[in-house]
């Protein structure tokens, strides 16, 4: 699960890259940027941090 | 609280939040058509008369002897006899003179830019009081080590790779007169366009002509911004970061996470560029660094705490978040305090100069410094006494570096009534973002870095494409676009998608890049201490000594 939140997160950062070069409208660059934003912040905090949550010191007896 | 009170402080909140608003200026409006002219155009002035080299001839000085006898009300010292000559037999010329000229400005440039680069290495000192002050005292001296350490090994990694790879491609910057040879930007084509990648002169401050005065005026002021995002992933990880791994994350943070951002941001690499190549604004903008630092300081903080996980005792067997009490909250606030001080280096000497090329604006970026802070400080203790029902001391102080990070990007684009609004949205962001951290990702971050910095550095890098009033005109032009920067709210659309690519690029890039080095790090030598370690506290495990021996501690 570390990997795919790692790969999430960069996955957001390419898609709001891409946003450059698939369309030169201001409206569309910024609706890919924040879809970019979105899958990098669900990546961090949906997935990485659930994946250390799950073995967190204070569940450890 | 009585009713009264809670009433007054409502009405108080209320006020708060709307003055601003009413008094926030709209785009100005255009100027009315003039006139058709009715009256004889006034003849033109006459040409001024050139200067001569034989008009400095008899330019008074003072004599040998009347320099001799001192100089007590200062009206001797300085005139053209200090003025240096190129030839003594024809005597002081107009090329000595503007010779003069052009090296005095520089000079300016260069004690401005010094000093201010003195200041914010003050705030080292106000970061490791803060969070010595805000961990247990079992914890001080590793605390205060960390802190310390970071500037040394920071320091000396920046010098060998870091501040190449950040600002070896620059080129020169016309405030510091000599810094060309820092000349050689990697580009690669993305999108038919250039995409700056990363700086290649400047290795040792030897390589490739930079053993050069203005190459190093600008190392150390780069240099010290640098610590200070290296500093912040300390905070975060107190108490329970083993010291060996913390030396090998910080020597990677200065070599490369924060040198490859800020290349991208200050060095001219692609999100500065972001207007030239897409039409994006002025490209991506941040003035002094909530993005740059603090933004690329707290996402790291962030990996870093994931990584390590919560200090033991930090949550109950059902995930609740218990208090862990700070040890000393007068070093705290005095950490505070410096740290506000040192930002008056931090925002006004990103100027790089006080002479010429707008850079009068540093009086206005020092004031919208001053209300940030004032502002988040106040947003932050009314949140928290309305919410807890007292005005919690460190979430105060929290509040009022919030303020401060939200407006190191702004802080030259914006107007105060701007710099009013940014601080207080950023004091109660803090506020709920550290409540969001705990409670909801369940990381522990004792100082409220990650908040703090990484939450209110975006904050401030995005406010940037919404307040940015079009008044400022650093000499015309700003990253290569004619033009000053203009936000959402003045009227340009285009600078806020701008600042939200830069905004993307620390949550995906830079985040992850801290990450990977952090879980490398893990892996070879482990970040955590040991338990038992943690337990007894760092300062004996990790440092041999106690911060306080001749105290009796309570675990």
């Amino acid at each position: 699960m570390i990997l795919v939140g790692i790969l999430l997160t960069l996955l957001g950062f390419v898609i709001s890259v891409l946003s450059l070069g698939v369309t030169s409208s201001v409206g569309g660059r910024l609706a890919m940027v924040l879809v970019g934003l979105a899958v990098s912040l669900f990546g961090i905090m949906g997935v990485l941090n659930k994946a250390y949550l799950k073995n967190a010191i204070w569940k450890k007896g | 609280m009585k009713n009264s009170t809670k009433r007054l402080l409502v009405v108080l909140f209320a006020a708060f939040c709307i003055a601003p608003l009413a008094l926030a200026q709209a785009p100005a409006a255009a100027p009315a058509a003039a006139p058709a002219a009715t009256v004889a155009v006034p003849p033109p002035p006459p040409a001024p008369k050139p200067i001569l080299d034989g008009d400095l001839a008899g330019t008074p000085v003072p004599s040998a002897d009347a320099r001799a006898k001192g100089d007590p009300d200062g009206s001797l010292t300085g005139n053209a006899s200090d003025v240096t000559v190129s030839d003594p037999k024809k005597g002081l010329t107009i090329g000595d003179l503007a010779n003069q000229v052009g090296q005095n400005k520089i000079a300016v440039n260069f004690v401005w830019t010094l000093i201010t680069g003195y200041l914010v290495m003050f705030m080292q000192l106000g970061f490791a009081l803060l969070e010595s002050g805000l961990a247990r005292a079992k914890n001080a001296n590793h605390t205060m080590m960390m802190n310390m350490g970071v500037y040394g090994i920071g320091m000396f990694a920046y010098w060998l790779i870091g501040f190449a790879i950040q600002m070896g491609g620059v080129g020169a910057v016309a405030n510091l007169g000599g810094t060309a040879p820092l000349s050689a930007e990697f580009t690669a084509t993305i999108f038919g366009k250039p995409f700056g990648l990363f700086g290649q002169h400047g290795l040792f401050l030897m390589h490739k002509g930079t053993y050069d005065v203005g190459v190093m005026v600008l190392f150390l002021f780069q240099m010290v911004f640098m610590d200070t995002g290296a500093t912040i992933p300390t905070g975060a990880a107190v108490e329970r970061w083993k010291f060996s791994a913390f030396i090998v994350t910080s020597f990677l943070f200065a070599a490369f996470t924060y040198p490859l951002y800020a290349n991208w941001a200050w060095g001219g690499g692609w999100l500065a560029n972001l207007g030239t190549n897409f039409g994006l604004g002025k490209g991506y903008c941040d003035f002094a660094g909530s993005g740059v630092v603090h933004a690329v300081g707290g996402l790291s903080a962030l990996a870093i705490a994931m990584i390590l996980g919560p200090r033991i005792g930090k949550f109950s067997r059902e995930g609740r978040p218990q208090v862990i009490l700070a040890h000393d909250i007068v070093l705290v606030i005095t950490g505070c305090l410096i740290l506000a001080f040192g930002w008056f280096g931090f925002n006004p000497g990103s100027t790089l100069g006080a002479s010429s090329n707008g850079n009068l604006r540093i009086g206005s970026i020092a004031v919208n410094t001053m209300l940030a802070s004032a502002t988040g400080m106040i947003s932050a203790m009314l949140y928290m006494w309305f919410m807890y029902k007292k005005p919690d001391a460190s979430m105060t102080g929290n509040g009022f570096l919030a303020g401060l990070v939200a407006i190191t990007a702004p802080s030259g684009f914006v107007n105060p009534v701007g710099a009013v609004i940014i601080g207080f949205v950023a004091g109660v962001l803090v506020c709920l973002s550290v409540a969001f951290v705990e409670r909801v990702l369940q990381v522990d971050d004792p100082v409220g870095a990650v908040s703090v910095h990484g939450t209110c550095g975006i904050w401030g890098v995005i406010s940037v494409g919404l307040f940015a009033d079009g008044k400022s005109n650093y000499g015309g032009a700003w990253n290569g676009v004619n033009g000053s920067v203009t936000g959402l709210f003045y009227g340009d659309a285009s600078q806020l998608v701008a600042q939200l690519v830069g905004v993307a690029t620390l949550v995906g890039f830079v985040f992850t890049l801290s990450f990977l080095f952090a879980f490398v790090v893990d892996l070879l030598v482990g970040q955590r201490t040991s338990a038992k370690s943690e337990l007894e506290g760092l300062d004996l495990p990790e440092m041999g000594a106690l911060a306080y021996p001749e105290f009796e501690l309570k675990s």
